[in-house]
């Protein structure tokens, strides 16, 4: 009997012990309760570069093509945002490039299999497959049924293209812009 | 869903958290962004009572971004096909429900710092007496590296390449006056096995005064009314539209009818204040 009331006196010293600790907190809950606030958590798309499409160092009159399932040198895009929907893709694909000073161009072709459109999340460029997305696309028609992955929220794009020198080829740093277009088809 | 945090009371969408929670997981794991911005909201509502709006403008990376916003117009238009596509218009513009003319961006080009975010605000002028109803434009956010530089060329004979990498991301805004009425109107739907596939396609047109937002869902059915598959997906019918849907198939089930349900519900992107309710659509049709 001695024994339970020492427990008792013992729980109850330890329940004051909490009560004193939380009893500042409640005050304080109480003072803010009435300067309640709602925030709205808004939808966001982003689109990125994570890679830019490199040809490396080109040689006079000698073709170079980079495949879109290089992992190494292929552009790769990421478009994230909402799984499942639909989006609107359309890439601007220069014809050359130019030296910084204008005074030669260098041809670049992006042909008719030259682009992915991966929704996998897990595949690389290199490990893509067709269940994976659409292979093997034609960059100036990407697909229009294209979403954005799920799961994962994103979907990838890779190009690849070709430069084509001439046989007198100004030697020097030749550069061109690839402009993609994104927005939401169900918007 | 709410949650309680120091007293504020928070409501989010569970749906949106989660996709920008992983979305900001996948960012954060990409080795090396070169450039990009994120943009936020996804649409822009205006109206006669709030002519003004902001959305932000954030770059995840480590590096400056230099970002351009401009307002151009476009509608979602469909082929034959059913295929969806989006042609951005900078001039020449007669559309009488553009507005691109009277919204204007402030600010329209700007530097990011790594890790920043730029707030921008978006003003409407429309001219007077402008007829009831919902009025359109494409806010373009346009993003490249802060500082562009050319590789240069390991031996001075050689010949190097510099691709920039340039993103548009196109975001749509609705500027909104006097009574607004959303009606959508089926004008044919069919549904054909093809390839081991059911293909339904499905020919709309509005006749409301506001674009028509919201979902189109299909479910395949068998000859006992079991279903066999379903498929969704968002729908945005500013004029006539055609869409298009693909219904897997099973190996041992006939495909026998296709029922079809179009409305409002279910559209997590847009809050529900900013929804025009409108009419739904049930139609059921044989596979063919």
């Amino acid at each position: 009997m001695h024994k339970l009331i020492l427990i008792a006196l013992r729980i109850g010293i330890v329940a004051v012990f909490f009560l004193i600790i939380s009893s500042p907190k409640q005050a304080i809950s109480q003072d803010v309760a009435s300067a309640q606030a709602t925030a709205v958590v808004q939808s966001a798309i982003t689109v990125t570069a994570t890679q830019s499409l490199s040809f490396g160092d080109v040689l006079t009159g000698v073709p170079k093509a980079i495949s879109w399932n290089n992992d190494d040198s292929c552009a790769i895009f990421v478009i994230t945002g909402e799984g499942g929907a639909g989006i609107n893709l359309s890439l601007i694909l220069p014809e050359y490039l130019s030296l910084a000073d204008g005074s030669d161009r260098l041809s670049v072709v992006f042909r008719v299999n030259d682009a992915a459109v991966d929704t996998s999340n897990t595949a690389t460029p290199s490990s893509m497959t067709a269940g994976d997305g659409w292979i093997n696309q034609n960059p100036y028609i990407l697909p229009s049924g294209a979403v954005i992955g799920s799961p994962g929220n994103n979907t990838k794009i890779y190009l690849g293209g070709k430069v084509v020198p001439s046989g007198n080829q100004k030697a020097g740093n030749y550069s061109g812009d690839i402009v993609l277009n994104v927005s939401y088809n169900g918007s | 869903m709410k949650i309680q945090i120091g007293g504020k009371t928070i409501k989010y969408n569970s749906g949106r958290l989660i996709s920008a929670i992983i979305g900001f997981v996948i960012l954060s794991q990409v080795g090396e962004i070169m450039a990009g911005v994120l943009v936020a909201p996804t649409i822009v509502f205006l109206s006669d009572k709030n002519r003004t709006g902001r959305m932000t403008i954030q770059n995840p990376t480590n590096t400056p971004k230099e970002v351009f916003v401009g307002i151009s117009f476009g509608l979602p238009q469909s082929d034959s096909l059913g295929n969806v596509t989006l042609v951005l218009q900078d001039s020449g513009v007669t559309d009488p429900r553009s507005a691109m003319n009277w919204v204007k961006a402030f600010p329209r080009k700007v530097i990011i710092p790594p890790n920043g975010s730029q707030i921008v605000r978006l003003a409407a002028n429309p001219p007077p007496n402008l007829p009831d109803g919902e009025y359109w434009a494409q806010i373009v956010v346009r993003s490249q590296e802060g500082e562009l530089t050319v590789p240069q060329a390991n031996e001075a004979e050689k010949i190097t390449t510099r691709l920039n990498m340039v993103m548009q991301t196109a975001i749509r805004l609705k500027y909104r006056t006097g009574k607004l009425v959303s009606e959508l109107a089926l004008t044919k739907a069919t549904a054909r096995l093809m390839n081991s596939k059911v293909l339904v396609m499905v020919d709309l047109a509005n006749n409301g005064n506001v674009s028509y937002v919201g979902k189109m869902k299909c479910r395949l059915l068998d000859i006992d009314k079991k279903e066999i598959s379903s498929n969704q997906v968002d729908l945005a019918v500013y004029r006539s539209l055609k869409r298009k849907i693909e219904l897997d198939t099973e190996k041992g089930r006939v495909p026998y009818r296709v029922e079809l349900t179009i409305s409002n519900e279910g559209r997590n992107d847009i809050p529900p204040e900013a929804m025009i309710p409108g009419n739904k659509i049930e139609y059921a049709m044989k596979v063919e």
